[in-house]
């Protein structure tokens, strides 16, 4: 019997456990009181992390198409098939999607791989479907893409703006950071269509008609620089550009707002005043934000009000955008994205380039990449024609299914790395069995830009192997010089190429973290950015403007769609739903409907409803539910039996290039048992 | 029959131990103490650990057995039961033991728990410093050790003082190695009286607001439609409790696979949701409520024995910190939006 400390698999929150060992098996799962992050508590979903480790699905070998049939195949004979199959297609016809699910040593040695293995830039993972926005937002605002503050300097703020974020389902340890705020008399604001746990429990719950985002969010400035409340000392000695935006935003008076949004123009004012008033005041939000064709205005308009009111660089303050993966930060940090090198390096910058030829020996490809959903859409018009997909199941969790179904089997090789067979690795012609986080050393970066340790607490299943064995393997076979015997070695070359990490070695992490940026080994890390100054100098300040949704509600499909999650199940559902507990918490897909619409549709909680949007329909469980808007369907993303991505669109925020996948028009019809 | 262990001889008394046993014990791991097989380091000894050692009896998931199915027959093969001696064991645990062994061990009585049980010695350790958040004394189930030991120490500084609570307990004395266990004298079971009623106090003066009592009549006043609203769902509570012995069952793999139960928690909705859909216990307000009624008013029912020993340990992990003791609501503006939402 034995207890392993290592990081939590699920959310970006980042919280510290132990895995319960006994006989050689993960058995449970329970918090630590060290971790600094988490301080002794988990949510359900960490409590019950271990849980899928062990499930019998688990892939244990790897196969090889033959036929019609996957069968099982030597690594040996695996990993030179995909070494060869896909070095032959030529680097531009070639993808790699990464995984937030993987280490940052895993995600950079893949994003290695791409670039100086089969040298193209197309590498990319599932940011791109939900912070692009943030990375490109903030970057241009702040010079860099990340969570400003800790999430225990919540507990500090005065008031808290919580946008789009169903923070009590999604990232509990951050909720119960607000929750302590708000019981030492923090001010709430909730903007959700939905009335969530956390909406129920706010001062002010603004309910915007979805997309429209922008517009109350413009209207809360417009009444904070009315009222005289924005602080002109910061603006004029931290940013520049002020002048346009307070232009810009003067057209957006809650009266005018509320013909938009929705929202009575008295809620937005008494929003505004409580977040403007307040000495403290920090931003969450997260995919309601991001997920839409205005993504990245969005996101800019939210650092415009913290910006106008000088809330940064302080405790309490701050924007939170909150990662859904465990590592979806680290994975962006490792420059497992298209147009930047680990470090956020870009690109396009030549001397970046000559750096990284210099560390990796060898040339790169110039020029950005494509991102996922570009991969995949240039996959069905045939321009890229062989893939290797670590550890994500596109087939669940990107826009219209039945597009990406053609897409991945038009591929003339597609390679799939994953712990579970998933609808993507049936389409495989390779197939490679992965390390759980229970087998693996590693390390991890959560939303608060924290780099946490994972360890090995069980060998994994069969031959399965970690990913940063296969990519290492894979380098190797690719003529790429670089011999790694242990992720301690990756990490010792990535803090020489990443400035960020530059002081991040695995004797410093211990039981210890360390928040990046972290450049040098005598740097204790980073808790608050920004506190001096900003990376880019003084931040700068964008005016933006709303634009209806893509995709509006009309005669034909008069309801709006929205996706999400449900608090019991994780992505895909791969792993979540191979737990006994969790799976019987939320067993089946359910679309979620106001009672108007219901009866409307003559529906009754629990009857089978079809749901139909230009992409498809899926018929499914019909949950009533005051919390939702009249005119809103959501559906959770996670049941490949009822994939909500089939209904969905892909239209792309033109700067960050993600879909547009809160908002689909949709309309609701009963089945007829 | 009592005897002094001095400090220099517990680790040799350890490996006495653990040649013929497995010893669980609480060692550090990345500056925290946690219960695992005890393998030579120091024992730390110190504090309760968050985990209970309780899961030696009750683990978070385990094998009940495992099947084969062999042209259409099956056969069962049930896993074997180590051979264990938990050292360091808190009176609260000691006494979440007693209340487990009344469930447990009521028709139809349990296997696999009375079979790990059987095979499972318990040395525990009386709490001369109480952590934060521990209120044993209140619930009558500590500071120190009343029954169900094996053998009982007690950090009297210079050593343990042992007192054995069992036929086995007295072996565990007399069967080591000679030289290890002294003769214990008046003066360390005057020590030992004083370190435990200072450690009674300092409990009585932080927690001496809490009772069963008190308690009972919270629970009937609560508002738990608005408590339900804070809660987090993180089931933690009941993970973590020592007392709490509520499982599922689950059959991993076909044709041939195991038969696992892992430990539950009536804080999830699909504990009481029927097949149909019907939920008794439907909002997490009702499904709180009942885990108190559990432990303050069914098990006593059923065993005699109040459902919480005082390990605080639910106060400590709880998500959403919500005032577990006195069930209200926490301050003035929830109170205030509390009225607005009725
Ligand atoms: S909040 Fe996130 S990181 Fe923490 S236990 Fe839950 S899923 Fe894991
Ligand atoms: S109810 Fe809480 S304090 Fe009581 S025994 Fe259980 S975990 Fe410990
Ligand atoms: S520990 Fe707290 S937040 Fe978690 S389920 Fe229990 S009451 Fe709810």
């Amino acid at each position: 019997m034995k207890k392993i400390l290592t990081t939590c698999v699920y959310c970006g929150c980042g919280c510290g456990l132990y895995l319960h060992v006994d006989e050689g098996k993960v058995i449970g799962a329970s918090p630590s009181r060290k971790s600094a992050a988490s301080r002794g508590k988990l949510c359900i979903k960490g409590w019950l992390s271990g849980d899928f480790v062990n499930h019998p699905d688990r892939l244990s070998y790897p196969m090889i198409q033959r036929g019609e049939r996957q069968i099982r195949a030597s690594w040996d004979e695996a990993l030179s098939l995909v070494a060869s199959g896909l070095k032959g297609m030529g680097p531009s016809a070639v993808g790699v999607l990464t995984s937030a699910k993987g280490t940052n040593e895993e995600n950079y040695l893949f994003s290695k791989l791409a670039r100086a293995g089969f040298k193209t830039n197309n590498v990319d993972h599932v940011a791109r479907l939900c912070h692009a926005p943030t990375v490109a937002g903030l970057s241009y605002a702040f010079g860099s893409g990340a969570t400003t503050n800790p999430i225990s300097s919540l507990e500090e703020a005065d008031a808290i703006l919580v946008v789009g974020s169903n923070t009590t389902e999604q990232h509990p340890l951050v909720a119960s950071y607000v929750l302590k705020a708000r019981s030492k008399g923090a001010k709430l604001i909730v903007a959700d269509p939905r009335r969530t746990q956390i909406a129920s429990l706010a001062d002010i719950h603004i309910s915007p008609r979805p997309g429209t985002d922008v517009a109350w969010i413009n209207s809360l400035l417009n009444s904070i620089i009315k009222e005289g409340l924005a602080d002109r000392d910061f603006i004029t000695k931290r940013t520049m550009g002020f002048e346009a935006v307070k232009e810009s935003v003067l057209s957006y008076a809650p009266e005018i707002v509320e013909a938009i949004c929705g929202v009575p123009a008295e809620v937005l004012r008494e929003a505004a005043l409580a977040y403007g008033s307040a000495d403290k005041a920090s931003i969450i939000y997260a995919m309601g934000i991001t997920q839409h064709t205005t993504g990245t205005d969005n996101v800019q308009a939210l650092a415009n009000l913290a910006l106008a009111t000088g809330n940064l660089g302080r405790p309490g303050t701050g924007l939170y955008p909150l990662r859904g993966h465990q590592n979806v930060q680290g994975a962006c940090d490792m420059g497992a994205l298209p147009d930047l090198y680990p470090g956020y390096q870009k690109v396009v910058d030549a001397n970046a380039r000559a750096k990284f030829e210099k560390g990796w020996s060898t040339k790169l490809p110039k020029g950005p990449g494509l991102t996922a959903v570009e991969m995949i859409q240039s996959a069905e018009t045939g321009k890229i024609k062989g893939l290797l997909i670590i550890g994500e199941n596109p087939m669940v969790s990107y826009p219209d299914r039945s597009s990406v179904q053609r897409a991945l089997e038009k591929l003339e090789f597609l390679a799939v790395c994953d712990i579970f067979p998933t609808e993507t690795s049936k389409l495989a012609d390779v197939v490679l069995p992965a390390a759980s986080f229970a087998e693996k050393e590693g390390t991890f970066t959560s939303t608060e830009r924290r780099i946490q340790r994972i360890r090995k607490a069980v060998d994994p299943p069969g031959e399965s192997r970690s990913e940063w064995e296969v990519a290492a393997e894979l380098l190797r076979r690719l003529g790429v010089p670089g011999d790694y015997s242990s992720p301690a070695e990756v990490m010792e070359e990535i803090s020489s190429m990443a400035p960020n990490y530059g002081g991040v070695t695995y004797r410093r992490l211990g039981a210890a973290s360390l928040q990046w940026p972290c450049p040098s080994r005598d740097h204790p890390g980073t808790g608050i950015m920004y506190i001096e100054k900003f990376p880019i100098g003084l931040a700068r300040f964008r005016p933006v403007d709303h634009m209806e949704p893509v995709e509006g509600p009309d005669g034909e499909y008069p309801l709006l769609l929205t996706t999400g999650r449900s608090m019991y199940h994780f992505h895909t559902g791969t792993m979540t739903r191979r737990s006994p507990l969790l799976d019987r918490e939320v067993p089946s897909p359910f679309v979620e409907v106001n009672s108007e619409d219901a009866s409307r549709a003559g529906l009754r909680n629990g009857q089978k409803a079809l749901v139909e949007t230009r992409r498809g329909q899926l018929q499914l469980e019909v949950k009533v539910s005051p919390g939702v808007p009249k005119g809103i369907l959501f559906m959770p993303f996670h049941f490949s039996e009822a994939p909500a991505n089939l209904l969905t669109g892909a239209s792309l925020d033109p700067s960050s290039k993600i879909p547009e996948l809160k908002i689909s028009a949709a309309r609701l019809r009963k089945v007829s048992p | 029959m009592k005897a002094f262990l001095p400090n220099e001889s517990l680790i040799p008394w350890l490996k006495d131990l653990s040649s013929s046993l497995e010893v669980i014990a609480p060692v550090d791991v990345e500056g925290e103490a946690v219960y695992q097989t005890w393998k030579g380091q120091p024992p730390a000894l110190v504090g309760n650990t968050l985990s209970s050692p309780i899961e030696v009896l009750m683990p978070r998931t385990e094998v009940l057995f495992r099947y084969v199915q062999d042209s259409g027959r099956y056969t069962f093969d049930e896993p074997k039961v180590p051979t264990r001696i938990v050292v360091g064991m808190k009176p609260c645990d000691l006494k979440a033991v007693a209340i487990l062994d009344r469930i447990f061990g009521s028709e139809p009585t349990d296997h696999p728990y009375l079979a790990k049980r059987r095979s499972t010695l318990l040395v525990s350790l009386n709490c001369t410093d109480p952590g934060p958040w521990c209120f044993c004394a209140i619930m009558d189930s500590g500071p120190d050790a009343q029954e169900g030991f094996d053998l009982a120490l007690t950090d009297i500084g210079s050593g343990y003082l042992a007192e054995a609570g069992s036929a086995a307990g007295v072996l565990l004395i007399k069967g080591c190695s000679s030289g290890l266990f002294l003769e214990a004298d008046g003066s360390h079971e005057a020590s030992r009286d004083i370190l435990l009623e200072n450690a009674r106090s300092v409990m009585a003066e932080k927690y001496g607001d809490r009772s069963v009592g008190h308690l009972r009549r919270a629970i009937r006043s609560a508002d738990w439609e608005y408590l339900g609203r804070q809660c987090l769902r993180c089931g933690g509570c009941s993970f973590i409790c020592p007392v709490c012995h509520c499982f599922s069952i689950a059959d991993l793999g076909v044709p041939d696979g195991e038969r696992v139960r892992c430990r539950d928690t009536c804080l999830l909705s699909g504990f009481s949701r029927m097949t149909n859909g019907a939920n008794p216990l439907g909002s997490i307000g009702e499904r709180m409520r009942n885990w108190y009624l559990d432990k303050f008013e069914h098990l006593p029912e059923r065993t005699g024995l109040i459902g919480c020993v005082g390990c605080g340990r639910c106060d400590e992990i709880c998500l959403a910190q919500i005032d577990r003791w006195r069930l209200e609501v926490l301050d003035e503006r929830s109170r205030q939006q509390r009225q607005q939402h009725k």
